[in-house]
């Protein structure tokens, strides 16, 4: 089976709209929260957010939007978008310059594109308040196109012409790292040469205070202390949006274009809780036996891996139940690695998490660095006989493993390891 | 607004804009609805929903279809006839198409159904198309588009002799494009050594283009059409040749009909290279005759969008497009 490698990476995060601001973000722990105007109102309970800054994109009317230099998108194309469209299509530009790919490269048989988002219930709801209103012939003709779920890969497909795979993902959080397994398997098969794994979240009032009803969110007002996964006081995620891209190549690819890869991707496990709809099974079964398949997969062993970017969203409950299944999988003698949340930073992208923190993994392989689990005062006793890192370590990890859980109790781990 | 758009909604009645006194907040609504038009745009929409006078709406409907135009393509819409099109020269897609209807329904208070859409490929189609709505008149008949093989499907004239590469036809007149090739027989010995289309051949190509519209788009009575073999030239009036036109040249033909009044048609035509007039002719007449149609039964006007054509020669309708590609 080829080999596969991650060669480039696009990033608009609540930490940075590029590769550089990011890296920065990650290696100094600086957060991206801040008290989100929108959640300013007293009937909400929930007032910290992580938006992505630069982008202005609070009208329901595409033609209202700013976004940064050097970003300009045309109107034919943006009236099919939804915010977080934009947010993928700026990610995408970024990552195709940064792994040189030419527009022969983007744009043939053997490239294709997986991509995971919630949708748009910012447009949905629009669109849907406008049908009542004013009549379904007064809608706009590309509403549904710009607000449902698939809409990254209709546009980014259509847009940058891609001829292979495309189809998009829906396991809530753990969507996008379902997209890059799935992506990484039809490149080890031989289907495709080169894939593009997009994940992105409009991040804005509409998407994430819906989660403060099933009083997932975080109630904190100050923002430095709103996400602190594995701290014993930890009340909830805080939301953010944005987009990442990431290009995956096999290893002819990445040898006839003499690229640099980022690292390699070593493979994947998934498994399922078979417990609650919302809720992760409290002793972590399912992520524990995700993490298993992914090593048996892989052929590594527990003791070889050096980096967990944990899933841990700063809820009581998950993180708990992650903890317990990493003591599991890291109980063999010598089995100590580094494990932060990187959602202490960034906060919680939903569908865009398993990607996001993928590109931070292959960010801290290549620039060889360690992100520290930031905001934490007391650790939960739970969380005790973990090695979780408070700051980051200026120490480079060989072996990886990236994890997300979503509703429904869907687990993903990915293994990353060192190119070589 | 929504008052009004809801009990008009589904109907298919044209909406005459008088009904009730033009309001402050309509006006608010108007203005909203246009803000990304020009000033001028705003001025006859407004204009327009307080007199209710027709006048105003080409102003209202070439603004709102310069503001969907890409900015780059906007200066073809400042001085443009009713031949400009949509698609070709405005790159306006079917999707755009659409959001132009939503603004127009909106701003003119009015419901415009798919069907009728799909039949609108020049300004001038569209111009006509809401000024009928508005007035309450009947529909025209579409603009038919017809390639070379069309043409010669209908047509009593063949090559070598045809003189037309595409054409046109509108219940208003008819436009075609020929392209002088150097291999016309003629050009031989029309002259030595220096190939000219003859004007007379110019003129002919004129007389062909009315024979396409007598064929393809002229009103008849209920159940006759005119037959291809009663058709012949009897005259002409006032025709100037004014460029000279050789081989790589594309003639660009328009004819309009002036009288019709069995069994004479008599038509005014022009010629022109790019922007350049090349000839005109005040009048030429043709004498025609009718046949009992056989293929079709007499259809609403309406319904005659979905293709029938009227012809004996009963060829397929030009193929339409569909939005959506779900």
């Amino acid at each position: 089976m080829p080999r596969v490698f991650i060669t480039g990476l696009g990033f608009i995060t609540s930490i940075g709209n590029d590769r550089a601001s990011v890296t920065r973000s990650l290696r100094e722990l600086r957060h991206g929260f801040e008290l989100y105007p929108p959640f300013q109102d007293a009937s909400i309970p929930v007032k910290v957010a992580a938006p992505v800054r630069g982008f202005s994109m609070d009208s329901t009317d595409c033609e209202d939007w700013a976004f940064p230099a050097p970003y300009s998108i045309k109107r034919e194309v943006l009236r099919g978008m939804a915010p977080h469209g934009v947010y993928a299509w700026c990610a995408m530009l970024q990552a195709v310059a940064d792994a040189k790919l030419t527009d022969a490269d983007v744009s043939n048989p053997e490239t294709g594109l997986y991509a995971a988002s919630g949708g748009s219930p910012f447009l949905m709801g629009h669109m849907l308040q406008r049908m009542h209103e004013v009549g379904v012939m007064r809608c706009s003709p590309l509403g549904i196109v710009a607000s449902i779920s698939g809409t990254v890969q209709f546009n980014l497909v259509a847009h940058f012409k891609i001829k292979g795979s495309s189809c998009g993902f829906a396991s809530a959080c753990a969507s996008s790292s379902h997209a890059l397994g799935f992506a990484y398997d039809d490149l080890a098969l031989g289907r495709q040469k080169r894939m593009f794994v997009v994940g992105a979240e409009d991040g804005n009032l509409d998407a994430i205070l819906p989660f403060a009803g099933m009083r997932a969110l975080s109630l904190q007002k100050d923002p430095d202390l709103a996400s602190r996964p594995f701290d014993v006081a930890r009340d909830g995620f805080v939301g953010t949006g944005g987009g990442v891209v990431i290009v995956m190549e096999t290893e002819e690819e990445v040898a006839r274009r003499g690229a640099t890869p980022y690292c390699e991707v070593l493979g994947w496990g998934q498994s399922s809780d078979g417990h609650n709809v919302a809720i992760s099974h409290p002793d972590g079964h399912g992520l524990r036996a995700a993490m298993e398949n992914a090593l048996r997969a892989t052929g590594t062993r527990s003791e070889d891996v050096d980096y967990v970017n944990a899933h841990a969203t700063s809820t009581p409950i998950g993180d708990t139940s992650e903890a317990k299944a990493l003591k599991a999988i890291f109980a063999t003698p010598g089995a100590r690695p580094a494990v932060s949340s990187t959602k202490s930073l960034t906060g919680h992208g939903l569908s865009l998490a398993g990607a996001m923190e993928s590109g931070f993994c292959a960010l801290a392989i290549r620039d060889g660095f360690m992100p520290g689990s930031a905001h934490i005062t007391r650790l939960d006793p739970a969380c005790e006989g973990l090695n979780i890192i408070r700051s980051t370590l200026p120490a480079q990890p060989h072996l990886v493993l990236n994890n997300v859980s979503g509703f429904g109790g869907a687990n993903v781990s990915l293994v990353f390891k060192k190119a070589s | 607004m929504s008052e009004a758009a809801q009990s008009h909604a589904g109907s298919t009645k044209p909406f005459v804009a008088m009904g009730k006194p033009f309001a402050p907040k309509d006006e608010a609504a108007l203005r909203e609805s246009l803000k990304r038009c020009s000033p001028s745009t705003f001025e006859a929409a407004v204009q327009f929903s307080k007199t209710g006078n027709p006048e105003h709406l080409p102003a209202v409907v070439i603004g709102i279809i310069e503001r969907f135009v890409e900015p780059d393509l906007r200066t073809k819409l400042k001085d443009a006839d009713d031949d400009l099109r949509l698609i070709e020269d405005l790159g306006i897609d079917s999707l755009t198409m659409m959001e132009i209807v939503i603004l127009v329904e909106e701003v003119l208070q009015m419901s415009i159904n798919n069907d009728e859409l799909r039949n609108l490929r020049t300004v001038g189609d569209v111009k006509t198309f809401i000024d009928c709505k508005v007035r309450g008149l009947e529909l025209p008949k579409p603009t038919k588009f017809l390639p070379i093989e069309q043409i010669a499907a209908v047509m009593p004239i063949q090559p070598p002799f045809l003189f037309l590469n595409e054409a046109s036809v509108s219940s208003s007149g008819a436009n075609g494009k020929y392209k002088i090739t150097g291999q016309e027989f003629f050009l031989q010995g029309h002259f030595k050594d220096n190939p000219v289309m003859p004007a007379s051949i110019m003129l002919e190509a004129l007389g062909q283009l009315a024979v396409l519209f007598l064929l393809e788009g002229a009103t008849t009575e209920p159940g006759k059409v005119i037959s291809p073999t009663t058709i012949f030239f009897t005259g002409c009036e006032g025709v100037r040749a004014h460029r000279v036109c050789r081989p790589g040249d594309i003639l660009t033909l328009s004819i309009k009909p002036k009288r019709m009044k069995m069994p004479l048609a008599t038509f005014e035509g022009a010629i022109r290279v790019g922007q350049e007039k090349a000839a005109i002719a005040e009048e030429i007449t043709m004498t025609f005759g009718f046949a009992e149609a056989t293929h079709h039964q007499p259809v609403p006007a309406n319904a005659a969008a979905g293709g029938v054509n009227g012809s004996a020669a009963g060829h397929s309708p030009a193929p339409q497009r569909t939005a959506v590609n779900a």
